[in-house]
């Protein structure tokens, strides 16, 4: 068969989101890759400009549905540092636990659609059954299972429910066997092996060079984790080890992210029994007064406002679930935000899809795909 | 009671129906209709009749118990409203099908795009026609019924190729050559299982191969032929760790992408009928049919229809198998498939013929506690 | 690593081609740079500073001028440095980074067709998150979001 160039999407079940994978084929083998962004696009970073620093805190639900707390929190941290405000300690322990769940909830959620792309179907509803606990979680803080607007800058816009430590310590404690179970459907099939090992490889060299982070970089044998070479929000204070693999293939990035989920387990109980033994204030206190006032008019006289508060640049790095996501906020003296410019992890790693999908069969992109946790809210914003 | 065959009661309705639409006719051509020709005639349609409702019932059902059983391997109900435990629920989905609209590309080829489902569906049909269920069910004496059988079940992959490359459609295609060539690679294992079963039956007719098995079934001498004809039938049902044809994660739908309403129904029937006729034919082969070991108590055996009861009984728990299997295992990649296609099942299935024919020769082994069966 | 040691390491390298080092952040340091020292100085940092992961390329519109920024980590002193330029409007181009980072790819291609700066020998500056053909630069300050625009994007495969 000649080569041609197949269009893998915009609308397909397997590729997980509005993109387009164009890819140049020759019967089964793959010879190039193209992929198409931009069908999400909805200029996140032009509308912030237009509305006031809480108010952006909506829109980094949308940026990665799937993990929507982390982004706020990579907002959020960076808005502070460019307004100067410092959050209570026991907000950075609540935003701590929302990252972790948050975690925790995105890679069930990359562990139900992978192997339900490599045809196990029933891990799919297994993992869906156990991110609604997490869900449950969400919704009894911040009202919301997927779009939670939860956190401000200075805080977090409201306290805990009381019932809330022991709801977590029992979803916790449901959560742990449930890992071993899905380590058992996949590893313990040699049909999963057969599909996954030696797939998708990105050694730790091209990983780096092509601004690959997160559970790719990690199961390329690279010990990079932001939460503990820059540690925020308290990371400092809790005991965890980083989840590293060295195949760099597949199997790799799935044992990779199968460790993260059980080492965020391991946060969240430190991080829950902290919670239950220090209540406190979960909002800055010297929050300057417009900050507090959501709906600050458009001034008629232009596009910015004639106001005069102290400048600054913020940039906040957090470990998102999908790899490193970045935030530059620049703080011009107004109540909206001069320019707010975010790096989202998935954008990178699928920059380099060339380096690892090129010279494998089309029947292997579902597992390929599926390891790099494509979320493309946040590659278009 | 003497024993009621199928063609007896198709007969004995058809009589019915013809006295009745004499009874109202003047006396001529009341002579005409109630003729043996004209009877024996409606008989044998209403024989086709009884056999196509049941077949197509069965499939219905045996969708249902798919639906059932895999959505509580998924720790989930399955279809619950439409009919008590959602018994109608793939009534009411056919229904849909058959009163949409059926679209064909333009581009597409009109004469393999309506003929390939259409044939594919066919064929599968014309084998439920000829399997026996119990031992009235009888479509006549022909001594190559497993032959029969197996040749027209081997038709699929062609109408499989020609639905998919009339498609006109790049994904189609795909998924039609990788089907076609499962399909093709499979069909050798299979073959080679059933000569080992053959081989110790002594013959090609389905009712002697379950007649042999009334001492001992099959399933415990050919035990090696048993897995390489399940997991050979797996592959030619393309189901799951086989089903990269169809494997919606990469190709939508696989060869049938383009067909909507009753083409996709076709497709959708056809494959659960080749999937019932799978199950069917490991019941016949290894199962012991609808025969029960004899230390079972005669009150399980005779009441009436009891053979068509302990067949479908198995049929269903086979399938049920084939679910099971559906619900656990990741799929297979479609060279990979074919790679142990070549270098593992077909020697695997040339040990069990070799096996069974060992076990001829030795007439059979005690610890099987069999008799030697009187045809060999 | 601080920035004082920073800029110990690149002013006899760059010279004039360096506008300071300053601290920001717990990082080893903002450094500003005018653009006819950028390959040189991405080099320089890449190889004898170790920074060799480029994560984020962005572009701001200070309407007079654009400002162009890099962020690059370390692994070996886990550290972060901020890279940062200006280019003046009329005239708004830039060395590409991709011979030296391959991961500048999609970033400038994204600050490309948002903020507007064309980065010369870049192997594929195509549109990225807007359609083919798509003539405004969204994130330029004179892109009012509350105006309508009008414009005829052709689809992407005809």
């Amino acid at each position: 068969m000649s080569e041609m160039w197949i269009n893998m999407g915009p609308q397909h079940p397997m590729t997980h989101g509005l993109w387009n994978l164009r890819v140049r084929i020759d019967g089964e083998l793959i010879l190039d890759a193209d992929p198409e962004m931009g069908y999400l696009h909805r200029g996140i970073e032009k509308i912030s400009e237009d509305r006031h620093y809480n108010e952006v805190v909506t829109l980094m639900d949308r940026c990665c549905y799937v993990a929507g707390l982390a982004w706020e929190h990579l907002y959020v941290l960076a808005s502070e540092k460019a307004l100067h405000i410092t959050p209570p300690e026991r907000a950075e322990y609540i935003r701590m636990m929302c990252d972790e769940f948050q975690r925790i909830g995105s890679h069930i959620m990359w562990y139900a659609a992978f192997v339900q792309d490599i045809g196990l179907m029933s891990p799919f509803l297994y993992g869906m059954r156990d991110r609604d606990l997490v869900l449950d979680l969400f919704q009894s803080f911040s009202g919301a299972r997927m779009t939670y607007e939860y956190m401000r800058v200075g805080g977090v816009r409201s306290d805990l429910p009381p019932t809330f430590t022991g709801q977590a310590r029992k979803v916790l404690d449901w959560l742990e066997p449930r890992f071993r179970e899905y380590d058992q459907l996949c590893l313990g099939s040699a049909i999963f092996h057969k599909r996954c090992d030696n797939l998708g490889v990105l050694k730790a060299n091209d990983c780096v060079t092509h601004g690959i982070t997160g559970p790719m970089l990690r199961s390329a044998g690279v010990k990079r984790d932001l939460r503990k070479d820059r540690p925020y929000a308290r990371y400092d204070a809790v005991d965890f080890d980083v989840a590293v693999a060295d195949g760099a293939d597949v199997t790799g990035r799935y044992l990779v992210r199968m460790e993260e989920m059980r080492q965020s387990v391991r946060i969240l109980r430190q991080v829950v029994d902290w919670l239950e033994a220090h209540p406190g204030p979960v909002m800055a206190d010297q929050l300057p007064r417009w900050l507090g006032a959501p709906y600050a008019p458009v001034g008629r006289e232009g596009y910015l406002l004639k106001r005069n508060y102290a400048k600054g640049v913020g940039f906040s790095s957090v470990e998102e679930p999908h790899g490193e996501a970045q935030a530059y906020v620049v703080n011009e003296g107004t109540e909206h935000p001069y320019r707010v410019k975010f790096r989202s992890p998935v954008f990178a790693n699928l920059a380099a899809v060339r380096q690892y999908l090129v010279g494998y069969r089309v029947a292997d992109i579902p597992p390929i795909l599926g390891s790099v946790d494509v979320c493309v809210g946040e590659v278009d914003r | 009671m003497g024993q009621a065959t199928l063609y007896s009661v198709s007969y004995w309705i058809s009589n019915l129906i013809a006295t009745a639409i004499g009874s109202i006719l003047p006396a001529g051509a009341r002579a005409a209709i109630t003729s043996s020709d004209v009877v024996t005639g409606f008989a044998v349609l209403i024989f086709a009749v009884i056999i196509l409702a049941a077949s197509m019932l069965n499939t219905i059902l045996l969708i249902w118990w798919e639906r059932k059983l895999l959505g509580r391997f998924m720790d989930r109900r399955g279809a619950m409203h439409v009919g008590y435990a959602g018994l109608l629920q793939n009534f009411a989905d056919g229904f849909k099908l058959f009163r949409k609209n059926t679209v064909k590309p333009r581009e597409a080829d009109p004469l393999g795009f309506y003929l390939g489902p259409t044939s594919y569906m066919v064929t599968s049909l014309a084998i439920c026609g000829i399997l026996p269920i119990s031992s009235g069910w009888d479509t006549g004496a022909l001594p190559l019924t497993l032959l029969l059988a197996l040749a027209i079940f081997s038709f699929a992959p062609l109408f499989i190729f020609i639905s998919a490359w009339s498609s006109n459609n790049k994904y189609s295609l795909m998924g039609g050559m990788r089907s076609a060539a499962q399909m093709i690679a499979y069909e050798v294992p299979l073959l080679l299982a059933v000569v080992a079963v053959v081989i110790v039956a002594g013959s090609f007719d389905l009712n002697t191969i379950v007649y042999e098995q009334q001492n001992y079934w099959f399933w415990g001498p050919l035990f090696v032929a048993l897995l390489v004809f399940v997991a050979a039938m797996l592959a030619e049902m393309e189901r799951i760790p086989f089903d990269l044809p169809e494997a919606e994660a990469e190709l939508v739908e696989g060869w049938n992408t383009e067909y909507g309403g009753m083409l996709f129904a076709f497709f959708m029937l056809s494959d659960y009928l080749r999937a019932l006729v799978g199950s069917i034919l490991v019941v016949l082969l290894f199962l012991g049919g609808w025969t029960l070991p004899t230390w079972v108590p005669g009150a399980a055996t005779s009441f009436p229809l009891a053979g068509i009861f302990w067949f479908m009984l198995k049929t269903y728990l086979v399938f049920g198998l084939f679910v099971w299997i559906r619900a656990s295992l990741p799929r297979v990649r479609t060279d990979q498939l074919l790679r142990v296609g070549w270098n593992r099942m077909i020697p695997l299935s040339l040990l069990s013929v070799f096996l069974a024919a060992l076990l001829v020769t030795a007439k059979c082994l005690p610890v099987f506690g069999c008799v030697p069966s009187p045809g060999i | 690593m601080q920035p004082d040691e920073l800029s110990r390491v690149l002013t006899p390298k760059l010279g004039e081609n360096l506008i300071g080092v300053e601290p920001f952040d717990g990082m080893a340091g903002r450094v500003r740079f005018r653009r006819e020292g950028a390959l040189e100085l991405f080099r320089i940092v890449r190889d004898e500073l170790t920074f060799t992961h480029l994560s984020m390329v962005g572009g701001i519109d200070w309407v007079d001028h654009r400002e162009v920024f890099y962020v690059v980590w370390s692994d070996s002193i886990r550290q972060y440095a901020l890279l940062s330029t200006d280019v003046p409007a009329a005239d708004a181009h830039l060395e590409s980074a991709t011979p030296v980072w391959p991961s500048a790819n999609w970033h400038e291609r994204e600050t490309w067709e948002l903020v507007d700066v064309t980065f010369d020998h870049h192997p594929d500056l195509r549109h990225l998150l807007t359609p083919d053909g798509y003539v405004f630069h969204p994130l330029l300050r004179s892109f009012k979001l509350h105006e309508p625009e009008e414009l005829e994007v052709k689809s992407r495969h005809v």
